[in-house]
């Protein structure tokens, strides 16, 4: 049930942007609660993944000074994967083409953040 | 962590690597009856050479009876066999109450020279007349005090690997469900 709403607020998110190619809810532990992936990634690893980069962003913040994370960018030649906290349990993960214009999918990002954050 | 661990397959490794083998295991139950009750003698010699030296003081303080029978209990079980997983997981967990009161492992190395150096004086007053048994005796006692020794050292191992995850986790803020998650996830 909760799956299905926090798949619909996916599904609404990769609709959103013809440049977002996935994306994911991760419990804080790295365990995947929603996802919309294209097959050949292991559900597994993008959550444990995920979560550990975050936890790793939380960290360096702190350390750093810059305040609560809010995101970790991720860009490689093929893209970027972006994640941001949604409330204190989950995380949203999201894979973008790498000619994605940032500024927008940070918008459409930070909203459906929202309403996971609601949800979870 | 004891129970992630296959003690079959580490008391197979461990007998190859410190060439323990089933000859050596009858040997030892067969010489029970001659051996066992000198083990007395090798415990009250172990500790007097123990109390020489000043860096063992804070680990038989106030102990020193219950350590001795602890001792002479585990020296018998080498007359006693089986060196099986079972046994194999008994000195992992004697390995762990070490590491628990922080005794250094060189202590627990050099202990096991110690008392290998006792059992062989042992084995060669019993054995006098018979050089043979003598020679093939001490060579199943060097096996067996070899097999303990070796898997104690893996509960040191086990625990420093353990301290340095600890370490790790806590400068990331990753949680150990969120690492055994990572774990789970790269298996294979
Ligand atoms: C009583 C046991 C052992 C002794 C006394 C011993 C002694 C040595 C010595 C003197 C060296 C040369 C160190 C140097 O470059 O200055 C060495 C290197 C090495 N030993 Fe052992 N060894 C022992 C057991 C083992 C075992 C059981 C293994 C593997 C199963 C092993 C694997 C190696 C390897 C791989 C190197 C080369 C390290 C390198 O790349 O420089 N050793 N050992
Ligand atoms: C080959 C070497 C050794 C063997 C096989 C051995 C064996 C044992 C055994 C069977 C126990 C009881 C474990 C239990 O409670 O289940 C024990 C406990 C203990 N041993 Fe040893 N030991 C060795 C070396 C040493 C040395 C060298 C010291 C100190 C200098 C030492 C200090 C202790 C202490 C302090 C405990 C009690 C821990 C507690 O408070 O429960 N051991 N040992």
């Amino acid at each position: 049930m909760r799956s299905d709403l926090l798949t619909n607020v996916l599904s609404e998110l990769n609709g959103a942007s013809a440049d977002i190619e996935a994306s994911a809810v991760i419990s804080t532990d790295g365990l995947m609660m929603a996802a919309q992936l294209p097959s050949g990634l292991d559900e597994d690893r993008v959550g444990a993944m995920g979560a550990a980069m975050l936890s790793l962003g939380d960290r360096t913040a702190q350390e750093l000074s810059r305040g609560k994370l809010e995101q970790v960018l991720i860009k490689g030649d093929s893209g970027y994967v972006l994640m941001t906290h949604a409330g204190s349990e989950a995380v949203l993960s999201v894979l973008a083409k790498s000619e994605a214009r940032l500024g927008l999918i940070f918008l459409d990002v930070k909203r459906a953040a929202e309403s996971i954050a609601k949800l979870v | 962590m004891e129970n992630k661990i296959d003690f079959e397959q580490l008391a197979h490794e461990t007998r190859i690597l410190t060439g323990f083998t089933n000859a050596h295991e009858t040997l030892l139950i067969e010489a029970a009856p001659d051996i066992t009750p000198h083990l007395v003698h090798v415990t009250e010699a172990f500790y007097k050479i123990l109390h020489t030296l000043p860096k063992a003081q804070p680990f038989l303080d106030g102990r020193l009876e219950a350590l001795k029978k602890a001792h002479l209990n585990w020296l018998e079980s080498l007359f006693t066999g089986p060196f099986d997983a079972d046994f194999a997981q008994g000195m992992y967990h004697v390995g762990m109450v070490h590491v628990r009161v922080k005794l250094p492992v060189e202590f627990m190395q050099g202990a096991g020279t110690l008392i290998l150096s006792e059992l062989i004086s042992v084995a060669k007053e019993v054995y006098q007349d018979d050089a043979q048994r003598q020679a093939d005796i001490i060579r199943a006692i060097n096996g067996v005090i070899g097999f303990s020794v070796t898997i104690m050292q893996e509960s040191y191992q086990a625990s420093s690997l353990a301290e340095e995850l600890d370490k790790f986790l806590a400068i990331t803020g990753m949680s150990r469900t969120l690492f055994n998650n990572l774990a789970l996830a790269y298996e294979n």
